[in-house]
């Protein structure tokens, strides 16, 4: 199939990149006996030979009408051949010639004013009738003028046409559009018919193009019964930074380019306010806040879901409660602190990704400035009141991680894991959630209370050990920590271990996030078991 | 029984094939897990069991063992979600094509459970291609720095011929026809020849673009051109001889580079590593259609042409090197639309399931001459058309600053556009998804 189809490109055989004669500006040699005839073989349009010579003629050759003359009646004309059958009629010895179509390369030619673009050679045209009327309609002075409309025009033949058509005959669609020609009045109407109809079954274009209105980051019916819960708790300092961003976000706002990022209604009240990232902006940033960029975008969106759905005068109290995020608030709320905001409204102590110590954000904080990676969504979207979430990792972040899991070795045990764990955070609040993931498994431990439960977890540890480096105390890779797992319960039957006992003792550590995958994967049948 | 990861590319000792060669659990082998203790796994354990799956089960589905695959796609399905959190969507989006692979074992089953899939339909495709357009800003920013190099090209041209090979998404033109009806001199005549397999899409563009060239009174004309790329006749995109033409390809030059000749070099790559590396290294005749287009479009002599395409290497022969590729690729464009939509987005579950979709289950479950998502990096592309005869022009500085803008009036810094070399790379969070280049016709200097 490739050669057939090559074959189709290349009909006019392989092309060979000749030097061609650059006659530009230079006097060029007339081009006297084989005045390429209409007749010949045109080349596939749109595909000039490469191998083509380049002729630039001058003006006056351009021009010159009768080149050959009779010698016997003084009759011009304008091509060999025809005066050769004219001699005959003189008696005169005659000779056509025959042009040798093989041996005859194929020109194009320039056109002789500097200032027009067909005087480069890569946009010769290549016919010299063409090249003639090009060089006359474009350059030359217009003589003949139509009487009925003040058109005029530089070549008769231009003219008589012109003069056939004007205001001779008339197409008019149903769409109300004229047309003086009757090929584009068919080819539009073929078109205006069809999409007649079309538009009418078809989402118009126009809704796709300009931005569908309806992308929602479905923030919004979250947002608002977030920030209103908010709004007691804003700290004072925190208006500094609203105001800033709110300046922020009226850039943002108006900004055209970003319809995706536009919410306009709100969808299930199961989003999560994002990462306050521009709060960020107005701050200095604090190193090793890569993860803030990340929840940016999140928060951008977010920012201007207040501006779209609240009244106005709340914007900045709204906004205020998104920084401030009491922890005790935080229904479906983990929410996104920017880590210089807590530092800012809690003193500065609390720098990089790290613990947060700032008592009244310590758990929805601490899940979120090390791991908001990316997509910045935390499980708080389905997740009831965990005061500490685990972090939705984004994809590529996951992939990251499990990259970085199968580089390095068996680890040297928990710290190892932990500190992988930190820098995948990139300053890991992985790290401040010692409730949160060491909870998960020290939740565990505590809440052991049957042998059943300890077989369970353990057997779960183990899925987590070997999920991770083999060997290693990897399991703490996810929960921050085993406490002494348990081995000899190490079972070849269930992946994690069978029966509810490790969902209630996961569920009895505080904070535990368990319900965070709810979405989609059916929740429901945990529920009695549950707590 | 540890699982045998060992598969049949132990090519590199990349991190993520260590990470899927970790020993599994035994258990999971087994049959009855309460599939439901997995769920209680936190997002990111989830992830990473799901990334552990997917890479073991592409292993196996490459090396055709299909108990391991069904075990492991079963642990997938539960963990997976489509409306999950991105990486459980990703899951769920590779988790069908690696079924699929598994089971060209078995072509029987395949026919009888009609695998030649259901495709989304040329309007599905279409739409989910907008949704896409208006989530993610990269065929916007593609668009802009496409319409900026036209009309730098055209600066003086009373009469532009602009090629569309990717056909039949009218934002682009719209606001080319915008650009050049505020030009100083004035609009010049436009014509523009869309190429598109299916006609509806391709008048549905006449009609939006003619109303707007009216309405702003620029004179158009459109010419469309129904044909599949690779059955295009470059004759009948009617390319006058010495006007000034542009070329535009949006994600569509890939799929030349489709052919049957891999089939062969998976057989042989299963043997060993050096054959697998051929098809990669660009000689093998599967370029040579793609080489023979390019030569054609070289022939028009176009004033400009520019190529997007897709920044990834997603043709290599061997299934796991393009599986593991292509789930960074894919998990770096979910994240991306994630930021975009929310979560039970209509829009968003259209994008993934029809476009970036299709797009993994060609990559993954298919090859030879179905195989059409075969994407390559800009370098190997840029050493194809410069093979076919064109020259690089970088794409000017003013319309880096133009796809700046854009990217930063979208709010969200992971979007950036880095520019080398005259190329441009929009990146994701430093990773570059897609390349923007400029190229032209290197006929007469």
């Amino acid at each position: 199939m490739a050669a057939a189809s090559s074959a189709h490109f290349f009909s006019l055989g392989e092309a060979q990149m000749q030097q061609p004669q650059n006659g530009a500006g230079a006097p060029a040699p007339v081009v006297a006996a084989a005045t390429p005839a209409p007749k010949k073989k045109r080349n596939q349009p749109g595909n000039p030979n490469p191998d083509a010579e380049v002729i630039a003629l001058s003006p006056r050759t351009l021009m010159a009408t009768n080149r050959f003359v009779c010698e016997v009646c003084n009759k011009g004309f304008q091509r060999e051949q025809n005066l050769q059958l004219h001699r005959r009629g003189h008696n005169l010895p005659w000779k056509l010639k025959q042009k040798n179509p093989k041996e005859t390369r194929r020109r194009v030619y320039l056109c002789p004013e500097p200032t027009c673009v067909h005087h480069d050679p890569s946009r010769a045209l290549g016919d010299l009738t063409g090249i003639k009327k090009h060089f006359c309609r474009k350059h030359g002075e217009k003589k003949w003028k139509c009487d009925k409309c003040n058109k005029r025009y530089a070549v008769q033949s231009d003219w008589k046409a012109h003069s056939k058509t004007c205001g001779t005959r008339e197409y008019r669609c149903d769409c109300g559009t004229l047309f003086s020609r009757r090929d584009s009045f068919i080819t539009h109407r073929a078109f205006c018919d069809a999409l007649a109809q079309e538009s009418a079954r078809m989402p118009p274009i126009g809704a796709g193009i300009y931005g569908s209105s309806s992308m929602a980051i479905g923030l919004s019916g979250m947002a608002a019964s977030q920030l209103q819960s908010f709004q007691d708790q804003a700290h004072s300092s925190a208006a500094t930074a609203i105001s800033a961003g709110n300046a922020q976000f009226d850039h943002l706002m108006s900004s055209s380019g970003s319809p995706a990022f536009r919410a306009t209604q709100p969808t299930s009240a199961s989003s999560s306010p994002f990462y306050l990232g521009s709060a960020d902006d107005g701050q200095a940033q604090p190193a090793g806040h890569t993860s803030l960029l990340h929840g940016k975008p999140a928060f951008h969106g977010l920012m201007q879901l207040p501006e779209q759905h609240q009244p106005a005068g709340n914007n900045g109290i709204l906004n205020l409660g998104f920084f401030s995020g009491a922890s005790g608030g935080g229904h479906d709320g983990r929410l996104l602190f920017p880590d210089q905001f807590n530092g800012n409204a809690a003193g500065n102590g609390r720098a990089g990704g790290g613990d947060h110590g700032n008592s009244s954000n310590t758990d929805s904080v601490s899940i979120f400035s090390g791991n908001m990676m990316g997509s910045g969504f935390s499980s708080l979207y389905n997740s009831p009141d965990q005061a500490v979430a685990p972090p939705q990792m984004s994809a590529t972040a996951l992939l990251q991680k499990a990259a970085q899991m199968g580089a390095t070795t068996s680890s040297s045990g928990r710290g190892s894991v932990n500190s992988l764990l930190r820098g995948l955070g990139s300053g890991g609040a992985l790290n401040g959630k010692p409730t949160g993931a060491g909870g998960f498994m020290a939740g565990d431990s505590s809440s052991r209370s049957t042998s059943q439960t300890a077989e369970n977890e353990s057997q779960f540890r183990d899925l987590m050990n070997t999920l991770a480096a083999s060997g290693s105390g990897a399991g703490a890779v996810f929960g921050g920590g085993f406490p002494g797992v348990d081995d000899s319960k190490l079972s070849t039957r269930d992946f994690l271990g069978v029966g509810g006992g490790v969902v209630r003792s996961m569920n009895g550590a505080p904070g535990l996030p368990l319900r965070h995958g709810a979405a989609g994967l059916g929740m429901s049948t945990l529920e009695p078991e549950m707590k | 029984m540890v699982q045998d990861e060992g598969s049949s590319s132990s090519v590199t000792s990349s991190p993520l094939h260590n990470f899927s060669n970790m020993p599994l659990h035994p258990a999971v082998a087994s049959s009855t897990t309460p599939l439901w203790m997995m769920r209680e796994l936190r997002s990111d354990e989830r992830g990473l069991c799901l990334i552990h799956l997917l890479l073991n089960c592409a292993g196996a589905a490459a090396a055709g063992r299909l108990d391991a695959a069904n075990a492991a796609l079963e642990h997938i399905a539960s963990l997976a979600a489509p409306d999950g959190d991105a990486m459980q969507r990703v899951a769920a989006a590779f988790a069908e094509p690696l079924a699929r692979r598994a089971l060209r074992a078995w072509p029987g089953l395949c026919r009888a459970l009609l695998l030649p899939r259901a495709s989304p339909t040329p309007a599905e495709v279409a739409v989910a291609r907008r949704h896409f357009h208006d989530l993610c800003p990269f065929l916007r920013l593609a668009s802009a720095a496409a319409n900026q190099s036209i009309l730098e090209a055209m600066e003086s041209e009373k009469i532009v011929h602009v090629i569309d090979l990717g056909g039949a998404d009218a934002t682009q033109w719209l606001e080319l026809l915008h650009l050049l009806a505020a030009r100083p001199e004035g609009p010049p005549h436009l014509r523009l020849t869309s190429v598109h397999e299916h006609k509806d899409l391709l008048s549905q563009t006449a009609m939006a673009l003619t109303k707007e060239a009216e309405r702003l009174d620029v004179p158009f004309q459109f010419n469309p051109v129904v044909s599949r790329l690779d059955a295009l006749d470059v004759e009948s995109l009617r390319v006058k001889t010495g006007e000034a033409l542009a070329i535009c390809s949006s994600l569509q030059l890939h799929c030349l580079l489709a052919s049957d000749d891999d089939v062969t070099a998976a057989a042989a790559a299963a043997g060993g590593e050096k054959e697998r590396r051929s098809p990669e290294s660009g000689l093998s005749p599967s370029t040579s259609r793609a080489d023979a287009f390019l030569g054609a479009l070289w022939g028009l002599s176009p004033k400009v042409m520019v190529v997007t395409e897709q920044e990834a290497s997603h043709n290599a022969a061997g299934l796991t090197e393009r599986f593991v590729e292509a789930l960074n690729y894919y998990a770096a464009l979910f994240d991306c639309l994630e930021l975009g939509a929310a979560r039970g987005s209509v829009e968003r579950a259209r994008v993934e399931r029809w476009l970036l979709g299709e797009e993994i289950k060609n990559i993954v479950a298919c090859d030879g001459a179905q195989r059409l998502e075969r994407h390559e990096r800009l370098e190997r592309w840029a050493r194809r058309l410069e093979g076919a005869g064109f020259g690089r022009v970088p794409l000017s500085y003013y319309a880096l600053l133009q796809a700046r803008r854009v990217a930063q009036g979208l709010g969200c810094d992971g979007f950036k556009v880095r520019e080398e070399k005259g190329t441009f790379f929009l990146c994701w969070q430093d990773r570059a998804l897609f390349s923007v280049s400029a190229w032209r016709g290197r006929r007469f200097d």
